[in-house]
């Protein structure tokens, strides 16, 4: 069986997108609030909180995909996430703001034509569909999870 | 021999429970505890030291002229070249109006890029209370390093550019040495923040941010401000 083994790629590639996301924003939280801001998206008060709380889902997030704990719930985490950046990202396209997308720290207004919303979007349409398949198949090689899982095999 | 199967199934299970809850329960710490810190810490803080001319009113920035009727707020960070090329078509002309007074200006020195911005920001702070704030905030963008945080912007170096820049008080260097206005800085961080400033260099005069084609367009600058009666 493959599954195992494509559940633990697919968390380890989910998980470290999301930790590796977390940490560089995470370096520079005042450029993460003006990431967030510059979506347009939300109230100033409310875009600078989320920008300072953001980068510590993902990180615990991660870790909870790349150790494999609760990783069904994760996912549907980082799948909403996923899905959330590719509508925030499609609205600042549609609407013609010039904006990187400070997926990986940076963001802000950026000069018109050096966006780069299509590969992001596709970035993060990749990684819903790691987060779906998560969803569907939590249980793969080397997670904390899985003992407790064939454990509780009555209650499913 | 199954029953004994089942017994060590269960004893597994439970095991396993016990490590998989302290695994989430010390993530979900250390989520709250980071966010929390977070918030706390990017917040603007009353306590810290501020040079002479700056206040909260002012959303801690550096202000020249605070008695003029036209406003200008400019918010920048040392190390970004665009700053640096607006500070090479502007920079004079907004000079020479600050010089004769038509303008007040509210310098709002960020510092997102990274450290060596916190370090010129902090060291042009310093500048202030001798009163060569505008002289420093040329010499920072004339000696602006190639690359961002590449080691080049150390407090040595930022009280020889404060001294060629003609602030050879003594009170200057050792205020750059001491660090005096790091903290500073991150109220005029937490600030622009609340300002919705998304991008360096944002202008605003008299509360209206500048048109986004005007920054490296000096006769549209000029003109903006004819308009308000500055020439």
């Amino acid at each position: 069986m493959a599954q195992p083994w494509v559940t633990l790629v697919a968390r380890l590639v989910l998980g470290g997108v999301l930790l590796l996301a977390g940490y560089l924003k995470e370096q520079s939280p005042s450029t993460a609030q003006m990431a967030v801001r510059a979506y347009r998206l939300l109230p100033v008060g409310i875009a600078n909180f989320f920008g300072l709380a953001l980068p510590w889902l993902e990180i615990g997030a991660g870790i909870l995909l790349i150790i494999g704990v609760t990783v069904r719930y994760a996912s549907i985490f980082g799948g909403s996430l996923m899905l959330l950046f590719v509508g925030a990202i499609s609205q600042a396209w549609a609407r013609g703001l010039s904006i990187d997308c400070g997926c990986f720290g940076g963001g802000g207004e950026v000069a018109a034509g050096h966006t780069q919303y299509l590969q992001e979007i596709l970035r993060d349409l990749g990684l819903t569909a790691a987060a779906i398949f998560l969803f569907l198949y939590p249980h793969g090689k080397l997670g904390l999870d899985k003992a407790k899982i064939q454990g509780d095999e009555n209650e499913q | 021999m199954s029953n004994k199967n089942n017994k060590k199934k269960n004893v597994a299970k439970e095991t396993d429970n016990t490590t998989r809850n302290i695994a989430v329960g010390m993530i979900l710490f250390v989520v709250l505890i980071g966010a929390g810190f977070s918030v706390l810490s990017n917040k603007t803080n009353s306590k810290v030291s501020i040079p002479s001319t700056v206040s909260a009113a002012d959303g801690y920035g550096i202000v020249l002229n605070k008695d003029a009727k036209v406003k200008v707020d400019l918010w920048e960070d040392f190390q970004c070249p665009n700053c640096r090329n607006f500070e090479a078509v502007s920079g004079g002309y907004l000079n020479d109006l600050a010089r004769a007074g038509k303008i007040r200006v509210t310098y709002h020195p960020m510092t997102f890029i990274g450290p060596e911005s916190i370090l010129a920001a902090a060291a042009a702070a310093c500048t202030v209370d001798s009163g060569k704030f505008l002289q420093m905030h040329m010499a920072l963008y004339e000696s602006q390093p190639a690359k961002e945080n590449s080691g080049t912007w150390t407090n040595a170096a930022l009280k020889v550019i404060a001294t060629t820049a003609g602030d050879t008080s003594s009170a200057t260097q050792a205020c750059i040495d001491s660090g005096k206005y790091v903290n500073w800085t991150k109220n005029v961080e937490a600030d622009a923040a609340t300002k919705n400033v998304n991008s360096t260099p944002t202008m605003f005069i008299n509360g209206k941010q500048l048109d986004q084609t005007h920054y490296l367009n000096l006769a549209a600058l000029k003109a903006d401000f004819a308009a308000l009666g500055v020439k």
